[in-house]
């Protein structure tokens, strides 16, 4: 049998890896009201190998719900830090995009993915459990397809990352 | 009217106010603030609710008020006091109320109110290094704060309008 090469491998273990996403969610704000919906038998998540798990360092999917101010975001940050590669940050509903309806709130950031890279964003206030389960399956072909590399561009461009969070953060 | 309405009235320096049989406001001046609160408490408001201020910038003045409840009688009272708002402090109520402790902390950081004798006033609390006005005084402007320490993010037609010019 011939050697594989490492193409080969990362197809495989991306196979493997879409199909055990474990999920850690960060419930800052009213985004955590539409979860227990979209783990439970209603729509029931697990159907795609996806779990709610308790502790970072087991976890795969940081999902960020709802606003995030800066005490919040400091969190964040040693969570995210915490969680092992690979990892993915999907942000929920429209506070982590541009603010929501925080737009003038003097404690809440603007854009999360200029302080954590952020894979996948949800629209929406507040998206359904349909919108999370189809952001789900969205990740699922990203990861497929070697696409959802946050993780990778956090070590890249970290100095960008972490000149902004110092920003913010003091 | 209910009686513990009119042994409040004779407390002495409390203008009393009845919005409703179940709610009293209570105008003090400044000094008689403590006294009153230690005479409240007598009377038997026992629970204190919440302590706040609103900051009242047309008069320059802060309105510290302290809702109390008493479980007796089923009637809110409303504790309110004026004070200047420069170099605004004062004293603390937490040896009559000890939930007041929180109370004062938050609202030495929101608004900038020096609180006397209490140990931790002053002490960083909610918000993480901050080094501008307090927020919740009125003059200060949020919408300048936000546009100098965060970015907005732009739509895409907006990004392209940029790269034309």
């Amino acid at each position: 049998m011939d050697k594989m090469t490492e193409e080969q491998y990362r197809a495989i273990s991306n196979m493997l890896r879409k199909r055990s996403l474990w999920m850690l969610h960060y419930c800052t704000g009213c985004g955590a009201m539409e979860l227990p919906p979209t783990m439970t038998s209603r729509y029931d998540m697990e159907r795609f190998g996806i779990v709610p798990y308790v502790t970072p360092r087991q976890a795969d999917i940081l999902l960020v719900t709802g606003y995030v101010n800066t005490k919040t975001l400091r969190r964040i940050v040693t969570v995210y830090e915490q969680m092992l590669d690979p990892k993915y940050v999907i942000g929920f509903g429209s506070c982590p995009i541009n603010g929501g309806v925080y737009w003038d709130s003097y404690s809440v950031i603007k854009q999360l993915d200029k302080y954590i890279p952020v894979d996948l964003y949800i629209a929406g206030c507040m998206p359904r459990p349909e919108a999370i389960i189809t952001a789900f399956r969205h990740l699922m072909d990203l990861v497929d397809k070697g696409k959802a590399d946050g993780y990778r561009r956090y070590k890249e461009n970290l100095d960008y990352y972490k000149k902004n969070q110092r920003k913010v953060l003091g | 009217m209910k009686e513990i309405i009119e042994r409040v009235k004779r407390i002495s320096g409390a203008e009393v106010s009845v919005r409703r049989e179940n709610l009293i406001f209570v105008d003090v001046s400044r000094d008689k603030l403590i006294s009153m609160l230690y005479d409240m408490k007598l009377e038997g408001f026992n629970q204190l609710s919440i302590m706040s201020a609103v900051d009242r910038l047309e008069d320059n003045e802060f309105e510290i008020f302290y809702v109390l409840y008493n479980y007796r009688e089923k009637i809110n009272a409303v504790v309110r006091s004026r004070i200047e708002r420069e170099n605004a402090e004062i004293e603390t109520a937490e040896k009559i109320y000890p939930p007041a402790h929180t109370y004062e902390r938050e609202l030495t950081e929101m608004f900038g109110i020096k609180v006397l004798g209490n140990s931790e006033s002053g002490k960083p609390f909610i918000l993480e290094n901050w080094k501008d006005k307090p927020p919740m005084r009125k003059d200060f402007d949020s919408v300048r704060y936000v546009n100098s320490h965060y970015e907005f993010r732009h739509s895409a037609e907006e990004e392209t309008e940029g790269k034309n010019e």
